[in-house]
C-alpha cells in the first residue's frame, strides 16, 4: 500500500509540476492585468503545435524545442490580446475585468478553431523516443517526465530572480501592487502589460509543451486543463507566484491520491472541491501569506 | 455600445415577436421548398476522427438524389451541425434542427452519450434518428420506432472482442475505459466471456479529459492481466497505450474501432501501439454502392461510420420517395423505410438513383447501402453486421480476418 502512495505522490508531482507552468501564467496576468485570461488554455495548444512543427518536421532536438514554444506562445499572446482584449480593457467601467475574462473565453475558442483550421483533429506526437520506466526504491519512474519535472523547476526558479532581482520584475511588481502610484513613478503599465502577457502565455506555451511530448497534440489540448489550471491558480490565491506552483502541485497531487479511494471517473470533481474549499475556507488562496506578485 | 439604442432593440424585439406570431401554424411536416435532412455530426472533440468523411459522404448521397431529380421533384438539402463530441452542443443542435429547420430526420449522431441525449427530441417532434453508435440501452428508450440504428450494438461488439480474445489465449482480462453509455455494459459482458472460459476479468472506467493515465495503468497492472481491453476513443486510447508502454506492459491489447483507427497511428509509432488489435464494423465492401462512394469521394477505402452517414440520408430519400408526395415528415419515413430496405420481395438495389427509378416506376426495391444490407430489426437495431479483425503491424493496421 505504500509503495501505491508513493506512486501516486510521485505521478501527481510530475503532474502537478507541468501544471504549474501555466497555472504562473495565469497568476501573473491576474496580479499584474488584473483579470482571468482563459485564453491561456488555447496557448498552451499554440505552445504544443510550435514545439512540435520543429521538433517532427525539422527535426530539432526537444531540449531546443522549448524556447520556441516559449516564444511562439509569448507572441501570439501578445499578439491576440492587443487584437482582443487591450480594447476591451481600455474601457473604463466597472464590469471591465470580468467583460475582459468574458472576451477571453471568446478568443479561446477562436485561437483554438484556428489551430483545429490549421493543423486538423488528428493526433500528433513528438519525434520523442517513448521508453520503459525504471524503478527506483520500488517506484516507476519516466525519464522524460523526471526531465520534464525538472524543466518546469528551472523554469519557475528563473521567473522567480526575475521577479526579485531585475528592474523590470520590480516595476512589473510595483504596477501589480498599486498602478497608479507606479505611474507617478515613471513606469509606463501598457509597456509592462505586453512583458507580462509574453511572458505569461510563453510560460503556458512551455507547459503545454511539456505536457503533449509525453502524449499527444490536438487543438483542445489545453481546454481540456483549463479547468485544473484555474483550480491551481485559485488554491494559490491568484496573486501569489510561488502559490500558483504550490497549488499546482497539491491539485497534482490530491487529484492522483484521490484515485485510490474513488472511482476515477470523478477525478476532475477532485479540481472542483479545491476551487469550492479555497473559496470557501480561505478566499485569499491557502498560500496567500507567501510572497505575492502584490507584495 | 450606443449606437444600438434601447428603443431600437424593444421595437426589434417586438417585430420578431409579431414575426413568430404570424408564422404559419407550427407543424413539422415540410410542405413546400427542399426537403431537409438534418445531421448532427462530431467534426470537433475526441469523437471527430470520422467527422470530414461522414460529412463528405453525406453530400455525396444528397447530390445523387438531387441528381436523380430530388424526392417527389423536390430537392434534398442536407443541413450538417458539429456535435463537438459534446451532448450538450448536440441538443443545442438537435433542437435547430428540429425546431427552426424543421428536418425529417436527424443522421449521423455517432458517440452514444450524443446519441442519448438528442434521442428523446427526435421521439417527442416526429423526428426519425438514424444513429451509428452501439450503446444498447439506447434502443430500451420509448423510442415509438422512431430510432434507426445503422451499427452494431455494444452487447455485439463485446461479445466478439470478448470471444476474439479467449482465442488468442486470454486468461485475466482488464478492461479500461472512460466513463460512455457503454463502458460498464462493456466490462460485465467481457468478463462473463472470459468467466466462462475459465478465466477472470475486471475494470476500470476513467475520466477522458487526461494528459496521463499513470495511475490508473498502475491500478490497472495490479491485477496482473495479459489482456486489456482499451475502450476509449482517440485521444483517450493513445495516452493508456503510451502510458501502458511506459509502465512496461507487453501482453495483448485489444481496442474497438473509435479508439484503435488509422487516426491513432502517428501517436502510437514504433513499438507502443505495435500489436494492438482492433475490432472494426467493417463497411459492404465488395458492393458497388461502397465502390461507387469511394470512386466519388477519391479514396482508397472508407471506414464504415461514413458509409453508414450515406444511408442515413439515403434511407430517408428513399423512405419518402416510396410515401404519398403530400405529407412529408418524420412519421412517414419511419413507416416506410422497411418497405424500402429490407422488402424480400423487393428487387436488390444498390445505387440510390436505380433505386428511385424504380419506386417512382411503382417497384418494390429492398436497397442495399455500402454500409451493409440494411435490415432492421423488430427495435430498430441493424441485423447481419460483419467484423474485421485488424492488428497495428509495422505501424499499419492490418487485417486479420473478416467474420
Amino acid at each position: 500500500m505504500l509503495t501505491v502512495i508513493g506512486q501516486s505522490l510521485v505521478n501527481g508531482l510530475i503532474q502537478g509540476a507541468v501544471i504549474a507552468l501555466p497555472a504562473l501564467g495565469l497568476t501573473l496576468i491576474f496580479s499584474v492585468l488584473g483579470f482571468i485570461n482563459f485564453s491561456v488554455a488555447a496557448q498552451m495548444t499554440v505552445g504544443a503545435y510550435a514545439g512540435w512543427m520543429v521538433n517532427s518536421h525539422l527535426h530539432w532536438p526537444f531540449a531546443a524545442t522549448l524556447p520556441v514554444a516559449f516564444l511562439v506562445a509569448g507572441a501570439v499572446g501578445v499578439l491576440t490580446d492587443r487584437l482582443a482584449l487591450a480594447p476591451v480593457r481600455a474601457r473604463s467601467g466597472g464590469q471591465t475585468s470580468l467583460m475582459v475574462a468574458v472576451v477571453s473565453i471568446a478568443l479561446n475558442l477562436a485561437i483554438e478553431s484556428a489551430l483545429r483550421f490549421s493543423f486538423g483533429n488528428d493526433l500528433e506526437s513528438y519525434d520523442v523516443p517513448v521508453t520503459r520506466d525504471f524503478r527506483f526504491a520500488g517506484l516507476l519512474f519516466g525519464p522524460q517526465e523526471l526531465l520534464n519535472f525538472g524543466v518546469a523547476l528551472v523554469a519557475a526558479a528563473v521567473l522567480a530572480t526575475f521577479f526579485t532581482r531585475t528592474r523590470l520584475g520590480k516595476a512589473m511588481r510595483a504596477v501589480a501592487d498599486n498602478a497608479d502610484l507606479a505611474r507617478l513613478k515613471g513606469i509606463v503599465p501598457n509597456r509592462l502589460a505586453n512583458l507580462a502577457t509574453f511572458i505569461a502565455m510563453g510560460l503556458a506555451g512551455l507547459g503545454g509543451a511539456l505536457l503533449v511530448v509525453t502524449t499527444s497534440v490536438d487543438p483542445s489540448v489545453g481546454s481540456r486543463l483549463v479547468l485544473v489550471v484555474f483550480a491551481a491558480s485559485v488554491v494559490g490565491g491568484l496573486t501569489s507566484l510561488p502559490g500558483a506552483v504550490l497549488g499546482a502541485l497539491l491539485v497534482g497531487v490530491a487529484s492522483e491520491l484521490s484515485l485510490l479511494v474513488i472511482s476515477p471517473v470523478y477525478e476532475s470533481a477532485t479540481a472542483f472541491l479545491a476551487i469550492l474549499l479555497v473559496l470557501l475556507l480561505r478566499p485569499n488562496g491557502l498560500f496567500a501569506g507567501v510572497s505575492a506578485v502584490r507584495r | 455600445m450606443s449606437s444600438i439604442s434601447r428603443r431600437s432593440i424593444v421595437s426589434l424585439a417586438g417585430g420578431a415577436a409579431v414575426a413568430v406570431a404570424l408564422r404559419p401554424s407550427r407543424s413539422l411536416a415540410q410542405d413546400a421548398g427542399p426537403v431537409r435532412i438534418g445531421l448532427i455530426i462530431p467534426l470537433t472533440g475526441a469523437t471527430s476522427q470520422f467527422g470530414t468523411s461522414m460529412a463528405a459522404a453525406a453530400k455525396i448521397a444528397a447530390d445523387e438524389i438531387n441528381e436523380a431529380g430530388g424526392v417527389h421533384g423536390r430537392k434534398i438539402e442536407i443541413l450538417i451541425e458539429d456535435d463537438q463530441s459534446n451532448p450538450e452542443a448536440a441538443v443545442r443542435a438537435a433542437h435547430k434542427l428540429i425546431d427552426v429547420d424543421k428536418v425529417v430526420s436527424i443522421g449521423g449522431s455517432y458517440a452514444s452519450a450524443v446519441t442519448s441525449a438528442i434521442a428523446p427530441l427526435c421521439w417527442e417532434s416526429g423526428t426519425v434518428l438514424l444513429t451509428s453508435s452501439g450503446a444498447d440501452s439506447i434502443m430500451k428508450l420509448p423510442h415509438h420506432g422512431y430510432i434507426f440504428r445503422t451499427s452494431p450494438t455494444v452487447t455485439l461488439q463485446g461479445t466478439r472482442v470478448g470471444e476474439f480474445a479467449v482465442e488468442l489465449g486470454g486468461k485475466n482480462m482488464f478492461f479500461l475505459g472512460p466513463q460512455t453509455p457503454f463502458a460498464q455494459s462493456y466490462i460485465d459482458i467481457i468478463s462473463s466471456i472470459f468467466t466462462k472460459a475459465g478465466g477472470k476479468g475486471a475494470g476500470l472506467i476513467y475520466e477522458d479529459k487526461k494528459t496521463s493515465y499513470r495511475s490508473e495503468v498502475d491500478q490497472a497492472l495490479r491485477a496482473n492481466p495479459d489482456t486489456i481491453v482499451l475502450g476509449g476513443y482517440v485521444p483517450d486510447t493513445a495516452v493508456v497505450l503510451k502510458d501502458l508502454y511506459r509502465a512496461g506492459y507487453t501482453a495483448k491489447r485489444i481496442g474497438f474501432s473509435f479508439g484503435v483507427n488509422p487516426a491513432i497511428l502517428p501517436a502510437v509509432a514504433g513499438d507502443v501501439g505495435e500489436g494492438t488489435y482492433s475490432l472494426v464494423p467493417s463497411a459492404s465492401e465488395k458492393s458497388e454502392a461502397y465502390k461507387n462512394l469511394i470512386g466519388k469521394l477519391n479514396r482508397p477505402s472508407l471506414d464504415s461510420y461514413s458509409c453508414q452517414v450515406f444511408d442515413h440520408v439515403a434511407l430517408t430519400a428513399l423512405a419518402l420517395a416510396n410515401a404519398a408526395p403530400d405529407v412529408v415528415n418524420g412519421t412517414i419515413v419511419r413507416d416506410n423505410i422497411r418497405a424500402i430496405s429490407q422488402d424480400p420481395q423487393g428487387a436488390a438495389v444498390d445505387l440510390v438513383p436505380a433505386a428511385l427509378k424504380s419506386i417512382a416506376a411503382k417497384q418494390t426495391v429492398n436497397y442495399d447501402g455500402p454500409s451493409g444490407p440494411l435490415d432492421f430489426a423488430e427495435n430498430g437495431d441493424v441485423k447481419g453486421v460483419f467484423f474485421r479483425y485488424e492488428q497495428i503491424q509495422q505501424g499499419k493496421l492490418a487485417l486479420i480476418k473478416v467474420a
